[in-house]
């Protein structure tokens, strides 16, 4: 027995000592390659790679909705991965896990402004670091459908808040059984999206200098217009964002609020597939006043790279990241999603340049901002406290002013 | 048997070498407690050691960010104290509750009472009395959620077509509507369990006793109220604990009708749990929640146990 034994490990040490240099495994966690849209895109983006490489990618998978949450799980066993894609937003609190690498220290800060355009880079930068680079990038902006529209005898998308009334009011007189405006009525997460937009719309913001100001007269007044849009039935109860694309599909919905992936969500819930794609219209979200700025959100996914083992550029984590930045497989990759490939020549590809839709897109998007409320460390929370003081005014438990005044209580206890 | 008080100096006399010790009633004993080590095992897995692992997370603030859990000693629970927002949970706990309670034991009790009556069909009926209750509960949820839905609902289309609403109504965006609709499922789901209590409760009723209170005069209701309601009173008194019980701890049906809306009008404790905990991942608090939970599930679970026991005995 103790022969059998030392003759093991003997042949173990041989092997692992007189092998050839070993290949390496890259950990890459990730949402989509849990979703049915994108699993065989991943699959095929590590099977290409895999083929040109000697270093082989192991995928972990988790729902959208668990990332976070296995990410910090994860980082308090020390199993993070090497590289994780992360939603834009989450960023600033996934940027606080011990072990992000500043990927200015292993590509260099020149290179990766050559790679990307400044705005897209700053997705990935939190405090002066470069914890991230980016994925694919977008906006959280309005889109109008183009039959409904027709139906409605509306001839021009409205770029005024005027405007956008008097359409809702046209597709509520003209489009039997409608919901003109499919806003986040249900859903906390969802409500917070379409209130914050409308804040900015109103010149004011949820949180200024660390404080709240949601009942400021700008904040009173987005949640007041938020409440006539119910009280006139150009919005209605019980819509979340899912409800609101199957309604766009399904033409009994004008307008709502989504990330560039409405166009897939049409397609789908349309039953036309691509072919219903040409109405799906990016719009600029409509403003107090002709001239002014449209309200937007940055949207995208990021690429977070951890472990200081991996922190050079030739470690198989970055040959890999390099890999998925580059056009052949950026672009496509993005196209694919509805967004814009963050990289500046993929960004100028002539596939990009020629999609009327992105092209459309990033003409309304023209001032995208940061969605505050996801950096803080109890954004959760808060985004509660929100969704449900703005739900209770659009169901008329209370008053705007009323809901404005216990928002902003129950927020500045919840900031202290 | 040797009467050892005879010579209490004198050793025990052994009856055989190889006795046990204790004889036959301690080994029997030793061989329940035996029997109930894998029970007592996975109880303490299962519950004690989760219990447990929330008891000392409630002392803790303890957040999806931080590495390790800061001690904050009784800070949670004052929170809780004066966190309008959880004594609402409370509330609408006890509402729920109450209401679900009522209508589940009395409906349960009435339809008890019908399928107690010989008639044609009784037993095809009671079968399909049951049928709710075999019903996964986020199946009976999704079901009620499409009768009580705003745009597709079959109460607005049949309000609509006998032309008594002029626009669908959003049932489950009011907060009466919404507790409506919770409760109406939850009814549902338990009334077919609380009739197989009664109609058991039922079988040994005495006959001739009613017979005779009816010669007496007795209408319905004296019936009912002196003699069948008495009969009735222990299994009566299981039925409410369970009731309260099952309801205390009520989850599923909830979440996916109306997952604690509108704004809070149905979040109950559970549902207050599972934000705190999956939502906002506040886990030091989602635990001390669930503690003041179990705590307030303990006082009806051990009178049901009692009253077990006692019936046993």
């Amino acid at each position: 027995m103790k022969h059998t034994c030392r003759l093991a490990l003997a042949s173990a040490m041989a092997l692992t000592l007189g092998s050839p240099a070993m290949a390496d495994t890259v950990d890459f966690m990730s949402w989509t390659y849990t979703e049915d849209s994108g699993k065989a895109t991943i699959e095929k983006l590590i099977e290409d790679y895999q083929a040109q490489s000697e270093n082989d990618v192991n995928p972990i998978g988790y729902a959208w909705s668990d990332m976070i949450k296995n990410t910090f799980l994860r980082a308090r066993t020390n199993t993070l991965p090497d590289l994780s894609q992360v939603q834009a937003r989450l960023l600033p609190t996934v940027a606080n896990i011990d072990g992000i690498v500043d990927l200015n220290d292993v590509f260099g800060a020149d290179k990766l402004e050559q790679m990307f355009p400044a705005g897209f880079l700053a997705m990935g930068q939190i405090d002066g670091k470069q914890v991230a680079l980016p994925f694919i990038a977008g906006t959280i902006g309005m889109v109008a459908n183009r039959k409904v529209l027709d139906a409605a005898g509306i001839d021009e998308i409205p770029e005024t808040m005027e405007q956008f009334r008097d359409a809702l009011v046209k597709v509520r007189d003209n489009v039997p059984n409608s919901v003109p405006y499919g806003m986040a009525t249900k859903n906390n997460a969802s409500i917070l999206l379409d209130y914050m937009i409308w804040m900015w719309t109103f010149g004011g913001d949820i949180i200024v200098d660390g404080q709240p100001a949601v009942n400021t007269p700008e904040g009173v007044a987005a949640l007041e217009f938020m409440v006539g849009l119910m009280n006139d039935r150009l919005a209605a109860p019980e819509i979340d964002r899912p409800d609101a694309r199957r309604l766009f599909g399904q033409e009994a919905t004008a307008f709502y609020f989504d990330a560039p992936s409405a166009k897939k969500f049409a397609a789908d819930f349309s039953g036309q597939g691509d072919a219903y794609t040409v109405n799906v219209m990016p719009m600029a979200t409509p403003v107090t006043e002709a001239g002014g700025t449209p309200a937007s959100i940055q949207w995208g996914h990021v690429l977070a790279m951890f472990g200081d083992e991996n922190a050079k550029p030739d470690s198989a984590a970055s040959e890999f990241l390099m890999y998925i930045l580059s056009d052949d497989v950026i672009v496509p990759y993005a196209l694919g999603s509805g967004a814009i490939p963050p990289t500046t020549t993929g960004s100028n590809s002539d596939a990009v340049q020629n999609d009327p839709y992105l092209a459309a897109w990033s003409a309304a998007a023209v001032a995208p901002r940061r969605n505050t409320i996801a950096s803080l460390e109890n954004g959760a929370a808060i985004n509660d406290i929100i969704g449900e003081e703005v739900q209770s005014a659009l169901l008329g438990q209370k008053s705007a002013q009323d809901a404005a005044d216990d928002m902003q209580g129950r927020l500045a206890e919840a900031l202290k | 048997m040797s009467d050892l008080s005879a010579s209490p100096t004198a050793a025990p006399r052994r009856i055989s070498p190889h006795a046990k010790r204790g004889g036959v009633k301690a080994g029997e004993n030793r061989f329940g407690i035996l029997l109930l080590i894998p029970a007592l095992t996975a109880f303490g897995l299962v519950v004690l050691f989760p219990f447990l692992e929330a008891l000392r997370l409630s002392f803790y603030e303890f957040t999806i960010q931080m590495m390790s859990p800061e001690f904050v000693g009784l800070d949670n629970f004052r929170r809780i104290l004066t966190d309008p927002t959880i004594i609402g949970s409370f509330v609408t706990t006890l509402i729920f509750v109450s209401l679900t309670t009522f209508f589940s034991i009395t409906i349960g009790l009435g339809w008890a009472l019908i399928l107690n009556h010989p008639f044609r069909g009784q037993a095809m009926l009671r079968g399909l009395s049951l049928l709710p209750w075999v019903m996964p509960a986020v199946v009976a949820a999704f079901l009620w959620g499409w009768i009580f839905n705003s745009r597709y609902g079959l109460l607005n289309s049949l309000a609509l077509d006998f032309g008594l609403i002029e626009y669908p109504v959003a049932y489950l965006s009011t907060n009466a509507g919404a507790m409506a609709a919770v409760v109406i499922t939850k009814t549902w789901l338990s009334v077919p369990l609380f009739m197989a209590f009664f109609i058991a409760g039922l079988q040994n009723l005495d006959r001739e006793q009613i017979e005779a209170a009816r010669v007496d005069g007795a209408g319905n209701f004296h019936v009912l109220k002196d003699h069948v309601l008495p009969h009735l009173r222990p299994v009566m008194m299981v039925t409410v604990v369970l009731g309260i019980v099952g309801n205390l701890q009520h989850f599923d049906t909830i979440w996916a009708l109306t997952g604690g809306g509108p704004v809070r009008a149905t979040t109950v404790l559970s549902i207050e749990v599972y934000r705190r905990a999956f939502e906002q991942w506040d886990i030091g608090m989602a635990a001390t929640v669930g503690v003041v939970w179990v705590a307030t599930i303990l006082p009806p679970a051990y009178f049901y146990l009692r009253q077990l026991m006692m019936r046993a005995e």
